[in-house]
């Protein structure tokens, strides 16, 4: 009777806990579908108006409401994400995995020290990150946009790779490499037809993570961001400092969408390796 | 793997990373150590003389010159690491029962609930904060809710309060004290339960004596997780906090960015920096011990 | 110095010449693994490295396969020296402890690889694939992949993969340690029969020392990385040639003393025990003597001078099946075990209770004894 009480107990603490995550989400997701365009919380019916707004197609919402940011603003940003993003993912990607193969492969007396190194971008807190890298940029006098966002992300990024694919070669037989020697091969093809297929799992899971972290990134992208290369989180975070506006919502819908792809292929992945 | 001592190799695989990090991270953060012992400009920019005022002035000693005695900047950081000790005491609070609840589920549930709870961690922070500035304004989720129930009359004051903060940075930082809980709380051996009420112990001394201190080297670490980037926020407090709970994060954000004065805002950066190191340092002593390594 | 074996016919396959390696203890110094080790495997041979853990077996076959370097000395394939040879470059193919299947590769491609890597053709490669799978008869199980194959069929694949590219020599590593009891039988007569067909020499590490008696032609007995005895099964457990191999082959009682001469020959004990040995031992010597339980016996009621005797109590007992196994204890405290034979004098063994005093007897003739070096090692 006493552990059914305690099972049942557990049980609405963890139905309660992910109503805590989640409804905050949900609610920014229901109101996005509102065309109140005074008041968020009085339904007062379902639209995809928002959407079409955000856009700059024109909608019966548009003349009832002064909230019109530019489209073309937030297309900028937007593509702006994507290029830090797509770049930083295949830096990071790279440099990540050949240092996770490095550390995992080699016995050397720096050894340690690049272990540290490499967790340190991780715990360090991002507005120290941030400030750094603005002192710096100014000082070696580099003109602050979307290279140095770009840089910027890498540093932190490559460790994020790093992590993963080290989890992955954590998890590897050494035995399976010296199978595929003792077999004939050469390293190049062990390399090939052994170590890659295995760690590939983690390269992607990797890259998919640092995608992810790269779009969505706003404490240090906000320091090391010039004036024309505003990114996605950076823009909503002007708007919401202006006021709050029912579009935020459907772009925050929309980020929402794109990161629950991308997130739900990550498990996909890994659920394969 | 055969261990390679292949010294050409192991560079090719190195250079560029070394090359990278050391000089845009490692450089990064000497310059900021330079720029913090350097003597602000009148106008903004700095004057390269020796210059150890600027971590004077954050306990409250400063340059007689221009500035009076004042605590203003020790409270602010008092303030900070309050709030961020709270916040590790909140979000522990909810995570532990948390984990104990996954382990409990079904082996093949407790991967998927596990991707559930850390999701929202790759949803943008500035779309999670948003929510929350719904939630808790005057006009917002919470008090039309709590209006229309008529349990008050008038809307409370909910955002721009610590309290809205530490729920705020609670939310926004909760995969961080999930996650290694979860993971230690999943280690721990179930028999080692079993033994202790076999023995005789309540549910109550068989937390405390043995799932606890079993759990202590993921408590630790999801305790350093969420204190260090809780200490240095600046986007929570901004929105959630306005102007009332400013913390070092909001402080270095406006040497930077309205005060213009450079070397302090990267002396208030060197000192958390430094309070981070102290902490992972503890924690890798203490801790770190105790675990056995990945 | 211990010899390197019989001389083989012919050439052989594989010599290890005085290797040594060394490996830096994590707790700082150097730890020997592998001290002055040399041995031949000729033609055809089953050849067993045997020894506990930590003994440099598996040192030694790592070193032969390639994946570690010697210190010193050298290893030797069909007469070619194989120092500064790569592992993909010699004639050896091994099968690892824990198989090290290619998880992301089928059954089929598991077994390909080699000749894939090597240059081989299509055409030949499904032939010798399908051939290797039928000598390990896994015939069937081509398309499935390593994680829907059990212990046994991994093991197999393990095999036929390693034999493939047709080796000189095939290093298995203890390739048996994973399986359960029944599998790991009639896997050992499945491999020596495959041993035959095939011709390879098969060098196996194993600490199982049953396990080793049963499938080889020679072991090699290994202890802190020296090699203490290389012989055919039935000379280790007949003739150790160190107490060391006594105690870790078969069971047995030891004990050292002082031999005494005619007219009484006897190894007399440190604590007094007086044991008859057989004649025309040199006095004066110290050596210890091994008494398997086989060997002894109870006494026969009027025994003759062609018997050693001695005086025990029965402590235990233990049912085998087959066999039933006596635990005694001697005057000086020391414990044997006896296994009784069928007969009169087995028989007054068997009716016997704990605690009871019991005669037991021995042929003095037949317990091997071992010369003490003289450091005592």
């Amino acid at each position: 009777m006493k552990l059914r009480l305690k099972r049942r107990l557990f049980g609405t603490y963890g139905v309660l806990f992910l109503v805590f995550v989640y409804a905050p989400i949900v609610m920014i997701v229901a109101f996005s579908f509102n065309s109140n365009p005074i008041n968020m919380m009085v339904w007062s019916g379902f639209t995809f108006d928002w959407y079409w707004t955000i856009f700059g197609y024109p909608t019966q919402l548009n003349e009832q409401t002064l909230y019109v940011e530019s489209t073309d603003q937030l297309l900028a940003a937007v593509m702006n994400s994507l290029i830090v993003a797509a770049s930083t993912t295949t830096i990071s990607t790279v440099l990540g995995t050949m240092t996770a193969l490095a550390l995992f492969r080699y016995r050397f007396r720096a050894q340690r020290f690049y272990q540290g190194l490499l967790y340190m971008p991780m715990v360090m807190p991002d507005i120290v990150l941030g400030i750094a890298l603005l002192v710096f940029f100014v000082s070696i006098g580099m003109s602050l946009g979307l290279y140095s966002i770009i840089i910027g992300h890498c540093t932190f990024l490559i460790s994020y790779v790093f992590v993963v694919v080290s989890a992955r070669l954590a998890g590897m037989d050494n035995a399976l490499e010296e199978a595929s020697a003792d077999l004939g091969a050469s390293e190049w093809v062990t390399f090939r037809r052994v170590t890659l297929p295995h760690i590939a799992p983690g390269v992607v899971g990797g890259a998919l993570l640092a995608f992810i972290i790269s779009m969505d990134d706003l404490v240090i992208t906000y320091f090391i961001a010039g004036v024309d290369s505003t990114t996605l989180p950076l823009f909503i975070y002007g708007m919401l400092r202006r006021g709050v506006k029912p579009q935020i919502n459907a772009i925050a819908t929309l980020m929402l969408l794109f990161t629950f792809i991308i997130a739900s292929l990550g498990l996909y992945l890994r659920r394969r390796g | 793997m055969a261990v390679k001592r292949d010294r050409t190799r192991l560079a090719v695989l190195l250079g560029p990373v070394s090359l990278f990090l050391g000089i845009c991270f490692i450089g990064p953060l000497v310059v900021m150590i330079i720029f913090s012992f350097l003597e602000p400009g009148l106008y903004g920019g700095v004057e390269w003389n020796f210059y150890h005022w600027n971590f004077g002035r954050i306990l409250g000693w400063a340059d007689g010159e221009w500035e009076d005695f004042d605590w203003v900047y020790a409270e602010i950081f008092g303030r900070s690491a309050r709030l961020a000790f709270i916040n590790v005491l909140i979000t522990l609070a909810i995570c532990y029962p948390a984990a104990l609840w996954v382990r409990g589920l079904p082996r093949r549930w407790r991967m998927f609930v596990v991707f559930l709870i850390t999701l929202p961690f790759f949803v943008s922070l500035v779309v999670r904060l948003f929510a929350w500035v719904l939630i808790l304004r005057p006009t917002g989720f919470l008090n039309y809710g709590l209006v229309g129930l008529g349990v008050i009359e008038e809307p409370l004051d909910l955002i721009f309060t610590e309290t809205a903060v530490l729920i705020g940075m609670a939310y926004v930082l909760l995969p961080f004290m999930f996650l290694p809980v979860y993971a230690s709380v999943e280690k721990l051996d179930r028999s080692l339960v079993e033994v202790s009420s076999d023995l005789g112990a309540s549910s109550f001394q068989t937390f405390c004596r043995v799932t606890v201190p079993l759990t202590l080297p993921g408590i630790a670490a999801g305790s350093v997780l969420v204190f260090i980037p809780s200490l240095g926020n600046f986007i929570v407090p901004d929105l959630l906090g306005g102007a009332k709970v400013l913390m070092i994060g909001n402080l270095i954000e406006q040497q930077f960015l309205s005060a213009r004065n450079w070397p302090f805002g990267a002396a208030l950066s060197v000192m958390m920096m430094a309070v981070m190191f102290l902490l992972i340092l503890i924690y890798l002593r203490r801790i770190g011990r105790m675990q056995t390594r990945p | 110095m211990p010899d390197t074996g019989l001389p083989g016919s012919g050439s052989p396959v594989a010599e290890v010449l005085d290797a040594v390696k060394r490996f830096s203890a994590p707790e700082g110094g150097t730890v020997t693994a592998l001290d002055e080790v040399s041995l031949e495997v000729s033609a055809g041979e089953f050849v067993t490295l045997l020894g506990p853990s930590g003994c440099g077996k598996t040192t030694l076959l790592r070193c032969i396969s390639g994946f570690e370097d010697l210190d010193a000395g050298e290893v030797r394939i069909d007469g070619t020296p194989m120092t500064g040879v790569p592992a993909q470059h010699r004639p050896v193919n091994t099968v690892f402890q824990t198989y090290a299947l290619f998880p992301h590769l089928r059954v089929e491609a598991n077994v390909a690889y080699g000749l894939e890597v090597t240059g081989v053709p299509r055409r030949e490669r499904t032939v010798r694939v399908a051939q290797a799978l039928e000598q390990v008869g896994l015939q069937g199980l081509e398309r499935r992949k390593p994680d829907q194959l059990s212990g046994g069929q991994r093991q197999r694949v393990a095999l036929a993969r390693a034999i493939i590219n047709r080796p000189k020599l095939l290093l298995l590593d203890e390739p048996l340690s994973a399986l359960d009891r029944n599998l790991r039988h009639s896997m050992q007569l499945e491999l020596k029969t495959l041993q035959h067909e095939l011709g390879i020499c098969f060098l196996f590490v194993t600490h199982d020392q049953e396990e080793a008696l049963t499938m080889s032609d020679r072991i090699v007995v290994l202890n802190h990385g020296r090699i203490e005895q290389i012989g055919s099964p039935e000379q280790l457990y007949h003739e150790p040639a160190t107490s060391f191999v006594a105690e870790f082959i078969g069971d047995g009682a030891l004990f050292t003393g002082t031999i005494e001469g005619d007219p009484d020959p006897a190894l007399v004990t440190d604590d007094g025990l007086r044991l008859a040995i057989r004649d025309g031992v040199p006095a004066g010597r110290r050596m210890t003597m091994l008494l398997r339980p086989e060997q002894l016996d109870g006494a026969p009621a009027a025994p003759d001078s062609a018997f050693g005797i001695l005086e025990a109590t029965l402590e235990q007992s233990v049912f085998y099946g087959a066999t039933r196994q006596l635990v005694c204890r001697l005057g000086n405290g020391a414990a044997i075990t006896v296994t009784p034979s069928p007969g009169a004098d087995g028989d007054r063994l068997y009716r016997a209770q704990l605690g009871d005093a019991l005669r037991l007897a021995y042929r003095r003739a037949e317990p091997h004894l071992i010369e003490e070096a003289r450091d005592g090692g």
